[in-house]
C-alpha cells in the first residue's frame, strides 16, 4: 500500500448511483409540481435528464481517475480534485472513528465504504473512501488505529466477507458482545419515537392523493367528506397514524437489525443495519458524554436507549450521537455500561429542583395552548375545545418538573430533564469545555437559574441544560466545576497581568 | 458565595456599540420607507408611517442611549490562574466559567470600527465552545490574550 493508487473502478458507478439518487428525487418533484402545472413536454425534460446523466458519469470517471491514496506509515495520504489538486494528509493520532460500511450498490461488486472521522476542523469533518476491497479496508482501519506495530497480524486475516470485518487484531483480553436480538429490534420499533416525524411525512403524502385520483372518484369522496365530515377526518388521521407507525416499524427494523456491540481492549465495534450494513469503531476514552433517552412508550414498560456523545462518530438521525444500546432495560445499563463504557457505569441519585421551579415548568407549556385556543374559539365553530389541552399541558409540566434533577459526584455530573422523553446525561468533568448559568427576569425573582454545560461531539459542540435550578444547586456545580482553589483574589489577577508585561 | 467578577471593558467601547447599534436603527428605517413607497402606489392612511417612524426613532433612542449603556455596564469579566469567569446580560443574565486547561486557542480580534478607538476583542475557544471578550484597549487585549495563553499553557492537563 506504499504507492499511490485509485479505488475500485465500481467508485465511478457508485459516485454515479449517488448522483442519480439525487436526480431521481429531483425528477419526481419535477414530475408532480410539472404535471399539475399542465402540459409539460416530455421529450423535452427527457433530453435535460439524458444530458445530466452522461455528465454525472463523465465526471464520476474523471474524479475516481484523479482520486488517489497510499497508506504509509501511520498515514492515510490522499489527492484529489477535478481542477484544483487537493491533497489531505490524515495522521492516526488525528483519526476519532472509523466506520466501514456497505451500502447497497457496493454491495454487488463485494466491496465497502470506509469513514474516517477526524476531531475537528473546519467544515470537513469527515473523509470517505467509497469503494474498496474488504481487505484493503481493513488496513486502512488497521494502519490508522493500531499504527504499524500491530500491522502483521492482519496479514493472516486478509480473508472474505464481511464477518471477518469485525475481527480484532489483538487477542489479549477476551471480547465482551452485546446483541440487541430479535426480540428487543421487535419491542424497540413498536415504540420508535420517530412516529411523530413519519405521522407528518404521511400526512403531507396522502394530502397529496387527490391529484392522482381521477376527478369522478374525487367527486364521490368530497360528497362522502361533507356529509359526515367528523368521522372521515377522524378515519383519515387514524390511517395517517397507522401508516406512520408501520413505516416507523420497518425502518427501525432495518436500521438496528443485526445491532451488536463488541467490546475490546478499550474499544468499541458498533455493527448494525439489516440492508446497509453499517460498522463503527470507536475508543472508550474519546467518549465525553452518556446520554439514557426514554420515551413516553418506553418508560412504563422500563426500557431505555443509550446513546454516546464523542468527537467522532455520529449521525443526523440520531441527533450527532452515537446509538451505543437502542433498546434494554434501564435496570440493566449500569451493568452493561460497565463493560462498554466503564468511566460511565454508575447509578447517580438526583436532587430534585426546589419548589419555586414548579410554576416556571407548568406556566411555560401553557402559554402557547392559551394563546392557540383564544385565537381558535374566536374563529374556529369548535374552537374552545382547544381550552382542554391546557390540561395535558398542565400535567406535562408538571411532570417535568417532577423529573428534572441533578447530581455530582467527584468527577460526573449527571442531569435529568424532560422535554416530552426522559433524559439522563453523564458528563466526567474533564469533558465538559465549559459552563454558564444563566437567568432571566421571571427566574430572577423566584431566585432560579439555568445550567449549561458543553461538551464536545462531532463537528460542533453540543450544551446539555437544566432549567430553573435552585440558587445552592448553582453554587454547588460552580465550586465543584471551578478549578480555582478557594476564593480567587484580585492580586492574584494583578500578579498574572504584571508577570506578562515584564 | 463565590465573587463576582469585576473587571470591566474599555470605556470606549460604548461608543463603538452605540455607533453600531445607530446602523441597526438606520436599517430598521426601511420599514417606514417601505411603506412609504407603497402608499405612492396605493391608497394606503399616511398615519400609520408617523408611528412607524416614531416606533423606530423611539427604539432606537432607548437602544442608544440605555440598552448600550446597561450592556456595558453589565459585562465583566475576570481572568484567574485556572479559568476565566465572564458575566454579562441585561435580560437575560449569563455567568460562564472557562477552565484553563479548555481552552485552545486565544485569538484578538480588531473590525475596522475597533481599530479607530484603539480597542480589540479577545475570543476564547474552547474544544466546543467560543467565547468573546469584546472590546479591551488593544495594549490590555494582547496582554490578556498572552496571559490567558500561558496560564492555559501552564495549567496541568491531567485533571
Amino acid at each position: 500500500m506504499n504507492n499511490w493508487q485509485r479505488q475500485h473502478p465500481a467508485a465511478i458507478l457508485v459516485s454515479f448511483f449517488q448522483g442519480l439518487r439525487q436526480l431521481i428525487v429531483s425528477f419526481v418533484v419535477i414530475f408532480i409540481f410539472g404535471s399539475t402545472s399542465g402540459g409539460m413536454r416530455l421529450l423535452y425534460t427527457a433530453g435535460i435528464m439524458l444530458v445530466i446523466l452522461t455528465g454525472s458519469l463523465i465526471v464520476s470517471a474523471v474524479s475516481w481517475y484523479r482520486f488517489e491514496f497510499r497508506l504509509i506509515e501511520e498515514e492515510l495520504q490522499v489527492k484529489q480534485g477535478l481542477f484544483v489538486r487537493k491533497k489531505r494528509y490524515i495522521r492516526r493520532n488525528r483519526v476519532q472513528s472509523i466506520h466501514i460500511n456497505a451500502p447497497v450498490p457496493q454491495r454487488f461488486f463485494g466491496l465497502v465504504e470506509v469513514s474516517i472521522e477526524t476531531a475537528g476542523g473546519g467544515d470537513e469533518p469527515e473523509f470517505t473512501l467509497s469503494a474498496l476491497p474488504v481487505e484493503k479496508a481493513e488496513q486502512i482501519r488497521g494502519e490508522l488505529l493500531y499504527g504499524s506495530e500491530k500491522e502483521e497480524i492482519f496479514a493472516g486475516e486478509i480473508s472474505s466477507g464481511m464477518d471477518q470485518a469485525l475481527s480484532e487484531p489483538v487477542e489479549e483480553k477476551p471480547r465482551r458482545t452485546w446483541e440487541l436480538g430479535f426480540r428487543r429490534l421487535l419491542l424497540a420499533a413498536v415504540t420508535s419515537s420517530g412516529v411523530g416525524i413519519a405521522a407528518t411525512f404521511a400526512a403531507a403524502l396522502l394530502s397529496q392523493l387527490p391529484q392522482f385520483l381521477p376527478d369522478w372518484l374525487l367527486g364521490i369522496a368530497l360528497g362522502w367528506i361533507v356529509q359526515s365530515s367528523l368521522v372521515y377526518i377522524g378515519l383519515f388521521i387514524v390511517t395517517v397514524l397507522l401508516l406512520a407507525w408501520i413505516f416507523t416499524i420497518l425502518s427501525t427494523v432495518i436500521k438496528y437489525g443485526q445491532f451488536q456491540v463488541t467490546e475490546q481492549n478499550g474499544e468499541l465495534f458498533i455493527s448494525k443495519g439489516l440492508i446497509e450494513k453499517k460498522q463503527l469503531t470507536i475508543q472508550q476514552h474519546r467518549i465525553n458524554a452518556v446520554r439514557i433517552v426514554q420515551n413516553v412508550l418506553r418508560q412504563p414498560l422500563g426500557y431505555c436507549a443509550v446513546y454516546i456523545e464523542s468527537a467522532g462518530g455520529g449521525t443526523k438521525d440520531e441527533d450527532f450521537s452515537t446509538i451505543l444500546l437502542p433498546m434494554c432495560k434501564k435496570s440493566q445499563v449500569p451493568e452493561l455500561l460497565e463493560t462498554m463504557a466503564p468511566d460511565f457505569a454508575f447509578t447517580p441519585e438526583f436532587h430534585p429542583l426546589p419548589r419555586t421551579a414548579v410554576r416556571r415548568y407548568m406556566i411555560k407549556p401553557l402559554i402557547p395552548i392559551t394563546a392557540g385556543a383564544a385565537a381558535a374559539s374566536y374563529f374556529l365553530p369548535f374552537g374552545w375545545l382547544i381550552w382542554i389541552l391546557l390540561v395535558p399541558a398542565a400535567l406535562l409540566g408538571y411532570l417535568q418538573y417532577k423529573s428534572a434533577g441533578l447530581a455530582l459526584s467527584d468527577r460526573h455530573v449527571f442531569l435529568r430533564w424532560r422535554t416530552l422523553s426522559l433524559e439522563e446525561a453523564f458528563l466526567p468533568r474533564p469533558r465538559i469545555q465549559s459552563v454558564a448559568f444563566t437567568q432571566n427576569p421571571l427566574q430572577r425573582n423566584a431566585g432560579l437559574f439555568s445550567l449549561h454545560m458543553s461538551v464536545l461531539t462531532t463537528v460542533t459542540g453540543k450544551t446539555f441544560s437544566l432549567k430553573h435550578t435552585g440558587d445552592d444547586q448553582k453554587e454547588d456545580v460552580m465550586s465543584w466545576y471551578s478549578y480555582q482553589n478557594g476564593s480567587p483574589n484580585a492580586s492574584d489577577i494583578d500578579r498574572a497581568h504584571a508577570e506578562t508585561v515584564e | 458565595m463565590r465573587p463576582l467578577p469585576d473587571h470591566s471593558l474599555a470605556p470606549e467601547l460604548l461608543r463603538v456599540w452605540r455607533i453600531s447599534s445607530l446602523g441597526s436603527t438606520l436599517f430598521l428605517c426601511i420599514f417606514p420607507l417601505g411603506y412609504f413607497g407603497a402608499s405612492l402606489l396605493w391608497d394606503l392612511p399616511l398615519w400609520i408611517m408617523y408611528i412607524l417612524i416614531g416606533g423606530v426613532v423611539l427604539l432606537g433612542l432607548f437602544d442608544i442611549i440605555f440598552m448600550q449603556r446597561w450592556k456595558w455596564k453589565r459585562w465583566k469579566y475576570a481572568v484567574y490562574e485556572d479559568e476565566v469567569e465572564l458575566l454579562r446580560g441585561v435580560i437575560i443574565r449569563e455567568r460562564v466559567i472557562i477552565p484553563m486547561i479548555r481552552v485552545q486557542h486565544v485569538d484578538t480580534r480588531q473590525g475596522p470600527l475597533l481599530r479607530h478607538y484603539g480597542l480589540a476583542s479577545v475570543t476564547i475557544s474552547t474544544a466546543a465552545t467560543i467565547h468573546e471578550i469584546p472590546g479591551l484597549k488593544e495594549a490590555d487585549a494582547d496582554e490578556l490574550r498572552d496571559s490567558i495563553a500561558r496560564l492555559a499553557r501552564e495549567a496541568d492537563p491531567d485533571e
